[in-house]
This record gives structure tokens, C-alpha cells and sequence, in this order.
């Protein structure tokens, strides 16, 4: 036993070392290096997985805009944990010296990550996060997103909401950065045109037992509910709005991340419900149709916003490699090569505002057959309006 | 003699100039003397638990909260654009955290047991939703510090908090004086005191002695001592957010010290290094980083039955 | 208030609080028998309803789903407690809480590489998709109805499993007094091993029911964990009787809190768990 337990030690300390010193040796400086912290485990996972994907999908496609240069992925699980972000964020700058670090899905992440790598010398592409903050007062030369600010997705819903005359709306969300900035522009178009917030209900984070504010809002049954949910979240709120009886007899209205990549889990229950987003899974343009089939055949699962945000990343990373004809060592020349650029995304043509988020349609969508059905166009090209950035 | 235990001489004599020398080795890398100051800082934090569970036995799910607090008091009564003195601050936030250690103490420190874990853990959770409910303090999302606290004494600046290689000087200077510190105290009357009522509070209490205040005083201690913890961790990046005060900080930290060894103190330091140690090398290692990490607890936890410590010492201290 | 929606609000706080109730009881179960803390108990939930999902994909009914999934955490507890648990025995709470954080480890990565990290879900059965309207605009759903009657169910069998029969009488015996039972020539191992078991498995069976009222993610078992302690406190460790009332009282206190005192609601449960504890020090009903 005694020689079982010192035999084991032994082997296990011999690992460590060898990885740890492993670590130090691994280095080269032709690659460009892709650092990549996104959440892999946790609640987050699916999100990360995808933005993964959508990423290398993007950069093998395009492998020719290269000019001959390899990609070298340093990949990081932040488990979505913002006080992990400032420690991996310096890893991935200051140990692997990533010339791009693709990340965060959490904001609170992303509040972590700017503190480390604003101003700094590195890209910081955000493929998901959409704090607000992030292009407005804390904006940076060397930060961009391929995302959404939490305010672009949820503002045209106000208008389509007061066109389908709702006056009274009740609105509901977590209550955290995300939730309340998605709250605060739907109520900001909404309340602009002569609408009425009857309620907002914050729900503590991240809280899913819903039932007793379904029932709130069946007593107070206002003419139409907007919401702010995502992920394992939106599922449970979706499929209890419809077995509490609200669906059919209140509409319910929501940032189209309550019908991103959860249609399947939430079943009949999500068939009828209006989000806006800029993107829908049943866009019906060459570059989405294409690239739908080749996420599917590359990963066996459908493609969804989180994966097209990541391959808006890559896109964006090849197009100004290309343009600088695979010379990213002027850091200043790279990004002026990236604020120009414009991205033939999935989700339409995609170009960059002065603080770096996308200029980007909005869409209407309404969830057929379990398929985001593109309506309208309730908003072209939206810009962020960038509040506090100095850029 | 101070570290009257061989191992724990071994491990200090070992450890502490080793890691004294280790910027100069790893001086092009700075990333490398970043992560290691974020060990030496929750080693520190991990120390002020071991303590607690340990020596006083008060099993505590909810010192999490007082890791938090060094940070958020700071963000409170600092000013937000200009530099304030590092070592007056570090005094207020220890006594401010050892104001609050003292009141939750008297309310948490009647309970036992299982009791006592939860009810630690509800302060600590009540405590977590107070910070990440709040709009004042950043929310969920955290807040951050824009200048960092100048560290000199009479006008003569020892560390520049800006340089990694100053800041894990700081750090290292803080965890050897918390080490020292604690053995101080467990080699005094009062900590005497505090292993009699550990080991059999009845008879204590008949010896005369109140046992409810010294238990306070030991509490609040190391309240403080985890409050510095957390008041060095937010100054190394400047950002503080309410996840410093969840339970899963608090059960990390638990983790930790019973792999190091619960009660050796020392053995924080081991815990807190093996620990991140494994997850720092799994994680480039493997995707699937978090199976490796869960069944080497679950042997460590099988086979040192004493913790690392325990194990080292029963090599060593053998005559 | 409406009287309407404080009865709609009412019957949302007990239904709640039995599902909790199924949950903490296996924890409470195995803490009070074999003073085993086993953190890792919310994961036997997230494990229920993982399996839940799998073999409804498999074979597109929910009743014979739920037993297999049954059948496999009652044998996953067997495993785990010959294994891992016996070796605790004779060690430290801490070393309890160490190990049982290692297996939540284990358990999260395990159904990361299983089934993936995408949210899923379970439709509700045919036969209990209708529902029962209570105002003109709310009506519940009938299985939510019978998700708590199976609980309520699960605690009468419990029940009388604990007070008439011999298992629970040797139950009830190892909780006082281990030694002694193991003097009168009880297989204690064996008691344990079954308990054990049992405490799984109603963690397991409370996730496959919850399953399609609730969202598949990964990290649920965590989530549940806290309530369940909290219940499992304020009822008094080993009292299943305990667990009943707390649970009741943690689901009602959580709804009402959350629309009474929204600023307030996040903590309510553990304000309530203080001051239950500051009365009563051992919980409502402690063994």
C-alpha cells in the first residue's frame, strides 16, 4: 500500500512537471495566434462550443486569405466565470502572445477581460458578449465585437410592438447587466411612441423557477409580454409560458436569444413567438444556406447565432489578413484594416461603426416548425449609439 | 522553535526561496509571475480557512464572503480616481471586515456542526445577492478599479503596484507574514487556548475560560486575514466581482486547505498550489480537464488520509 | 393580491416545495442513517433527468423512461457506495464533503461527453398535457398535478416504510445507534449500502419528473443543491418528517417572497433558514 500511494505520488508530480515545463517550451513565432477563452463546461458550454466552431469553420474556409501564414489556436475554458477572465485574458497576452483573443460569451467576463486587455498589445474580438459597455464607455481601439450590444437586438421590438398596437407591455428579464440592458431599450422604443411598461419583473440570477411571476402576469394580463432570456433559461420560460396558459391568450414577445439554439428542447410551446435578432436560422440568403450545410456537416448539429458570431470572428480575422497581406505585425495598420472591413455574414452584410459593433440588420422573426421565419425587417442597418465611447 | 514540525521546516526552507528566486528565472514571462501571485494570494486566503476549520474547528462555508468584502470595501471608501496609500488601506479594510466578522460571529459561532456550515454559508449567500443585485456596486458583472494604491511609507515607495514583479514580491512578503503570523498565534496562550477547545470544549468551559470569546477573537481574525486576501486579489487586476463571494469560492478554498492538510496551515499553501497546479496543467492538457481533476480528488482523498501534509509528514517525521 | 392569484401563487408554492421535498429527502435519508453528507446529491438529480432525456429518445415513452432511468440510478448508487462511500465511514465530515466535491466533478464532466452541453428538454406525456383553468387567463397544467401528487405519494410510502416495516426499523436503529445495531448481528453494510441507494435513487426519480417542467442544462445539479440543503437544515438533518415541512415552507416562502418582496427574494430563503436556526438550533424536528 505504502508503495502503491508513493509510486502514484511519484507519477503524478512527474506529470505536472513534464506538462508545466512543456508550457514553457512550446513557442514559435510564424503562426498568427488565435487565443480563444470561451466558456466549455458549465452552464455556458453549448454557447461556447458553437462560437468555437463557427470560428475554425471560418478560418479553414478561408485558410487561403492567409497568404500562407497557419492559425495556432490557444484555447481556454473561462467557465464563464468573470474573476477566471483578467488571469486567462494575461495568459493568452502575455504567456502565448496572441495577436487575437477571441472571447467572451458572459459579459461579466468581458468586463474582466477589457480591464487586461484594453489598449494593449492584442486584438480583442467579442464573439458574444453584449454589455453595452464594451462599445460605449469602455470602448477601445483594439477591442471588437462581431456580436450585438444588448441594446441593438431588443430596440426595433419596441416599434414593432407599438405597430401591433400593445399599449400595455410587462417586461421581464434576470436581473443582471444583460437583462436590464435588453429591458431598458425595448422600454426606451416603446415608451417613445406612447406604450405603457406596466411591470418589470427582475428575476434574481440565475433563478428559473418562473411560476409565480407567470402568474403575476396572468393576473395583471397586460396586452403583450417582452422578455429577455437565454440559454437552459429561455427553455424553461418558454415551456412554462405555454403550460401556465398564457401562450395564445397574452403574445409573447422577446430578444431572439429565447428562440436561439433552444427551438428543439422547447418543442410545440415555442411554435407563433416574435423575436427580433440579427440573425435568423431560416434566413433565405446564399452565404446562410451555405454555411448552415457546411456547420452541419462539419459538426452534426444545426448552426445557431452563437456559431455565426464566431464565424463572423474568423471572417473578420482572414479579411484583414488578406488586406495586409498576411503582415499583422503593424498592429495600428491592422486595425484600420478591420474598421473597414465589410463582413458578408450569414446574417447579411455586416460593417463596423467607430466603436467597432456591428452595423448589422435586425430581424423580425417568428418561430415556424421549430425554424426561425424571418417576418420583417423592423430595423436595416442599426448602429449602436455608442453611449460614452470616445472613439 | 517557531515551525517546530521537521516537514514544515523542510517546506518553508524549500518553498519561500525558491519562490523568492523565481522572477529572476522566469523574468522575460511575466505571466508566469502573474499566476503564481494569484496562488500565493488565495494560499493566504485558504491559510485564514485552514485556520478556522482546523485548529478551531468552526467549519465555515461562508468565508467567501469576507474574501469579497476586501474587495468591495475597497471599492466603497476608495476614491475612484486617485491613488491612496496601500498600507492605511489594507488597516481599514482588515478593520472593517473584522467589524463585520465580529457581528456575524456572534450570530453564526452558537451553532455547530452541520449548522454552523449552513448557517455561514446563508450569510455568505445573502451577502453574494446583496452585490449582485445592486446596481451601485456593478452588479453581477463586477466593478473596477481604475488607479491602484500607492505603497510608500514616510514618502519613500517600496512597491510599485503596477509591476507583476513588485506586486509578487508583496505577495510573497504577505504570505510568509500570515504563515509566521498564524504560527505566532497558534504557539501563544490564546491559541493554546484554542486547541483545548477544539480538542474538548466541555472541559475547557470548566477550566473557566469563555469559550463563545475566544472562539470571536479566532473568527474574526481570520475573517480579516481572508478580507486582505481578497483586498490583494482585486488590486492585482483591478476588478472585483460579486463571484468572490459564492459558495463555490468558499467550497474551493475548503478543498484546498483539506488536500493540503487541514489544520497544518503550511499545508494551505501545499493544497492551494497542487490544487491550481493540476488544473493549470489538465486544462492544456485535455478538453476534459474536469474528470481528471474530480477522480485525482477522489484518490488524493482515498489514499492521503491526512492530506498532502499528512502524507509529507509521515515520511518525514518518522525517527 | 387578487384572492384568485393568491390561490394560483398558493398551490405554485406547494407544488414547489414538494418537488423539493422529493429531492432533499434522499439527502436527509442518508445524512440521518449514515451521517454521510453527500454533496454530490444534486447531481444524482442532474443524472435523473439527463437519463430521463436519453431513454425518451430511445424509446418514446415516458412511464417506461422513468423506470429504467430509476433502475440505473439505484444501481449507480450501489456502485458508488461500495466503491467510494464505504471508505468514509470511519473519517471526518471534511473528508465527506472533499470526496463528494470530487464526484460532482466527475458527474458534470461525465455528462458533458455523454449528451453534450446543449439545453434539451422533455415534452410533457399525452396523457397529462391537458390543463385545468383557474382564472380566464391562468390554468395549470395537470402535470404539474401530478408531479406533486407523486411526491406527496413518494413521502406517504416513505413513511410507511420508516414506521411499519423492518427495513425501517433497522433504519431507525442505525440512526441512534449504530454500534448497537451492529452488535444485535446486523449486516450494517449491507443497511447502508441500501439506504444509500434509496437516497439516490429519489434524487434521480425527482429529476426525471421535474424533467419536462424543467430545462436540461448542464450545471442544474448545483442549482438544486443549495434548496435542497437549506431544506434538509431547517427541517433538522435525518428527519424526514422535517424535510416534508421544510420543503413545504422553502417553496411557499420562495414564491410569495419573489412576487411580495422582489428586492428581497433572492435571500429570502436563507433568511428564513437564520432565523429558523437562531429559534431553533438543531432545525424544526432534529433526530
Amino acid at each position: 500500500m505504502e508503495n502503491n500511494k508513493k509510486f502514484l505520488r511519484t507519477l503524478l508530480a512527474a506529470a505536472v512537471t513534464t506538462t508545466l515545463c512543456s508550457q514553457a517550451l512550446a513557442d514559435n513565432a510564424e503562426p498568427i495566434k488565435v487565443g480563444v477563452m470561451l466558456p466549455f463546461s458549465g452552464i455556458y458550454a453549448a454557447l461556447g462550443d458553437a462560437g468555437r466552431n463557427g470560428l475554425k469553420l471560418a478560418l479553414q474556409e478561408h485558410a487561403d486569405d492567409l497568404h500562407g501564414r497557419q492559425i495556432e489556436f490557444i484555447e481556454m475554458d473561462t467557465e464563464a466565470k468573470p474573476e477566471k477572465a483578467p488571469e486567462i485574458a494575461s495568459s493568452l497576452l502575455d504567456q502565448h502572445h496572441s495577436d487575437f483573443i477571441i472571447g467572451p460569451v458572459h459579459s461579466g467576463v468581458a468586463m474582466g477581460m477589457i480591464k487586461v486587455l484594453k489598449d494593449k498589445d492584442t486584438i480583442m474580438i467579442i464573439p458574444n458578449a453584449g454589455a453595452n459597455a464594451a462599445t460605449g464607455p469602455l470602448c477601445a481601439p483594439n477591442i471588437f465585437r462581431t456580436s450585438f450590444s444588448m441594446w441593438q437586438p431588443s430596440y426595433p421590438m419596441g416599434r414593432v410592438a407599438l405597430d401591433s398596437a400593445y399599449k400595455r407591455v410587462v417586461t421581464m428579464s434576470w436581473n443582471y447587466g444583460a437583462g436590464r440592458e435588453s429591458l431598458e431599450a425595448f422600454e426606451e422604443a416603446f415608451t417613445a411612441g406612447g406604450g405603457k411598461i406596466v411591470k418589470q419583473i427582475m428575476v434574481p440570477f440565475p433563478k428559473t423557477e418562473f411560476q409565480s411571476y407567470l402568474s403575476e402576469i396572468g393576473s395583471i394580463n397586460p396586452d403583450a409580454v417582452f422578455v429577455f432570456f437565454a440559454g437552459g433559461g429561455a427553455v424553461k420560460f418558454v415551456k412554462d409560458y405555454d403550460a401556465l396558459g398564457l401562450k395564445g391568450k397574452i403574445p409573447l414577445l422577446g430578444s431572439g436569444f429565447l428562440t436561439e439554439g433552444t427551438t428543439s428542447a422547447q418543442g410545440p410551446s415555442a411554435e407563433g413567438i416574435r423575436t427580433t435578432l440579427h440573425y435568423a436560422d431560416g434566413l433565405d440568403n446564399e452565404v446562410n444556406t451555405k454555411f448552415r450545410q457546411d456547420y452541419r456537416q462539419m459538426f452534426g448539429k444545426e448552426a445557431d447565432i452563437y456559431a455565426v458570431q464566431g464565424y463572423d470572428a474568423g471572417l473578420l480575422i482572414a479579411k484583414a489578413v488578406d488586406k495586409l497581406g498576411g503582415d499583422i505585425s503593424d498592429r495600428a495598420a491592422l486595425i484600420k484594416a478591420m474598421e473597414s472591413t465589410k463582413l458578408l455574414s450569414p446574417r447579411g452584410e455586416v460593417s463596423f461603426s467607430k466603436a467597432h459593433n456591428p452595423i448589422q440588420n435586425i430581424y423580425l422573426r417568428e418561430v415556424v416548425d421549430g425554424v426561425n421565419k424571418v417576418m420583417d425587417v423592423p430595423a436595416a442597418k442599426l448602429e449602436d449609439p455608442a453611449r460614452g465611447c470616445k472613439l | 522553535m517557531l515551525f517546530n514540525k521537521r516537514t514544515e521546516r523542510y517546506f518553508v526552507w524549500v518553498f519561500f526561496p525558491l519562490a523568492l528566486l523565481m522572477p529572476l528565472f522566469l523574468e522575460q514571462n511575466t505571466f508566469y509571475v502573474s499566476k503564481l501571485t494569484t496562488v500565493m494570494i488565495f494560499a493566504i486566503f485558504v491559510m485564514s480557512l485552514d485556520y478556522l476549520v482546523g485548529r478551531c474547528g468552526l467549519i465555515t462555508l461562508g468565508h467567501a464572503m469576507f474574501y469579497g468584502l476586501g474587495g468591495y470595501i475597497f471599492v466603497m471608501i476608495a476614491p475612484e480616481y486617485e491613488a491612496v496609500n496601500f498600507w492605511i488601506y489594507t488597516f481599514y479594510i482588515c478593520a472593517i471586515a473584522a467589524a463585520v466578522a465580529l457581528v456575524i460571529g456572534f450570530l453564526v459561532l452558537r451553532t455547530s456542526g452541520i449548522y454552523m456550515i449552513m448557517i455561514t454559508l446563508a450569510f455568505a449567500q445573502m451577502a453574494y445577492y446583496f452585490f449582485s443585485d445592486s446596481l451601485d456596486f456593478g452588479g453581477n458583472d463586477g466593478v473596477f478599479i481604475y488607479v491602484k494604491p500607492d505603497t510608500s511609507i514616510f514618502g519613500l515607495s517600496l512597491f510599485d503596484l503596477e509591476n507583476p514583479v513588485h506586486f509578487y514580491y508583496l505577495c510573497l512578503l504577505s504570505l510568509f507574514n500570515t504563515l509566521f503570523f498564524f504560527r505566532l498565534v497558534t504557539r501563544s496562550r490564546f491559541g493554546r487556548v484554542i486547541d483545548s477547545i477544539h480538542e474538548n470544549p466541555g472541559r475547557t468551559t470548566a477550566l473557566g475560560y469563555n469559550i463563545f470569546l475566544f472562539r470571536l477573537m479566532a473568527y474574526t481574525l481570520a475573517s480579516a486575514l481572508g478580507a486582505y486576501a481578497g483586498y490583494l486579489f482585486t488590486l492585482q487586476y483591478g476588478f472585483v466581482n460579486p463571484s468572490m463571494l459564492a459558495w463555490t469560492t468558499s467550497g474551493s478554498a475548503l478543498v484546498m486547505s483539506i488536500l493540503g492538510g487541514i489544520g497544518t496551515l503550511y499545508g494551505a499553501i501545499l493544497g492551494t498550489l497542487v490544487y491550481e497546479g493540476l488544473h493549470f496543467s489538465l486544462e492544456h492538457l485535455t478538453e476534459h480537464w474536469l474528470l481528471f481533476m474530480g477522480a485525482l480528488i477522489i484518490l488524493m482523498v482515498i489514499l492521503f488520509k491526512n492530506g498532502i501534509a499528512g502524507y509529507l509528514e509521515n515520511l518525514l517525521e518518522r525517527r | 393580491m387578487t384572492t384568485s392569484l393568491f390561490f394560483v401563487q398558493l398551490i405554485n408554492g406547494l407544488q414547489y416545495g414538494l418537488l423539493l421535498f422529493l429531492i432533499a429527502s434522499g439527502l436527509t435519508l442518508v445524512f440521518g442513517v449514515m451521517g454521510i453528507l453527500n454533496l454530490a446529491h444534486g447531481s444524482m438529480y442532474m443524472v435523473g433527468a439527463y437519463l430521463a432525456w436519453y431513454f425518451v429518445q430511445q424509446t418514446d415513452s415516458f412511464t417506461l423512461s422513468a423506470l429504467i432511468s430509476a433502475i440505473i440510478a439505484l444501481l449507480i448508487g450501489i456502485v458508488v457506495e461500495r466503491t467510494l462511500i464505504q471508505r468514509l465511514y470511519r473519517r471526518n465530515h471534511l473528508d465527506q464533503v472533499l470526496l463528494t466535491i470530487g464526484m460532482i466533478f466527475v458527474f458534470n464532466a461525465l455528462q458533458s461527453i455523454l449528451w453534450g452541453n446543449d439545453p434539451l428538454g422533455v415534452q410533457v406525456p399525452e396523457a397529462m398535457s391537458a390543463a385545468i383553468p383557474l382564472t380566464e387567463v391562468v390554468e395549470y397544467p395537470v402535470y404539474r398535478i401530478f408531479v406533486a401528487l407523486v411526491c406527496v405519494a413518494i413521502a406517504a410510502v416513505m413513511y410507511f416504510m420508516i414506521n411499519r416495516t423492518r427495513l425501517g426499523m433497522l433504519i431507525r436503529a442505525g440512526e441512534s445507534n449504530r454500534e448497537m445495531v451492529e452488535c444485535l448481528g446486523i449486516d450494517i453494510s449491507r443497511l447502508y449500502t441500501i439506504v444509500f441507494a434509496i437516497g439516490v435513487m429519489l434524487a434521480a426519480v425527482a429529476g426525471v419528473i421535474a424533467a419536462p417542467m424543467s430545462s436540461i442544462v448542464p450545471g442544474m445539479g448545483e442549482h438544486v443543491l443549495i434548496a435542497c440543503f437549506v431544506v434538509v437544515v431547517i427541517g433538522g438533518m435525518g428527519s424526514i418528517k422535517g424535510a416534508f415541512i421544510g420543503a413545504l415552507l422553502v417553496g411557499l416562502v420562495d414564491t410569495f417572497a419573489s412576487v411580495l418582496l422582489p428586492q428581497l427574494s433572492s435571500m429570502m430563503i436563507y433568511i428564513l433558514m437564520a432565523f429558523i436556526l437562531l429559534i431553533k438550533p438543531q432545525g424544526l424536528f432534529s433526530s
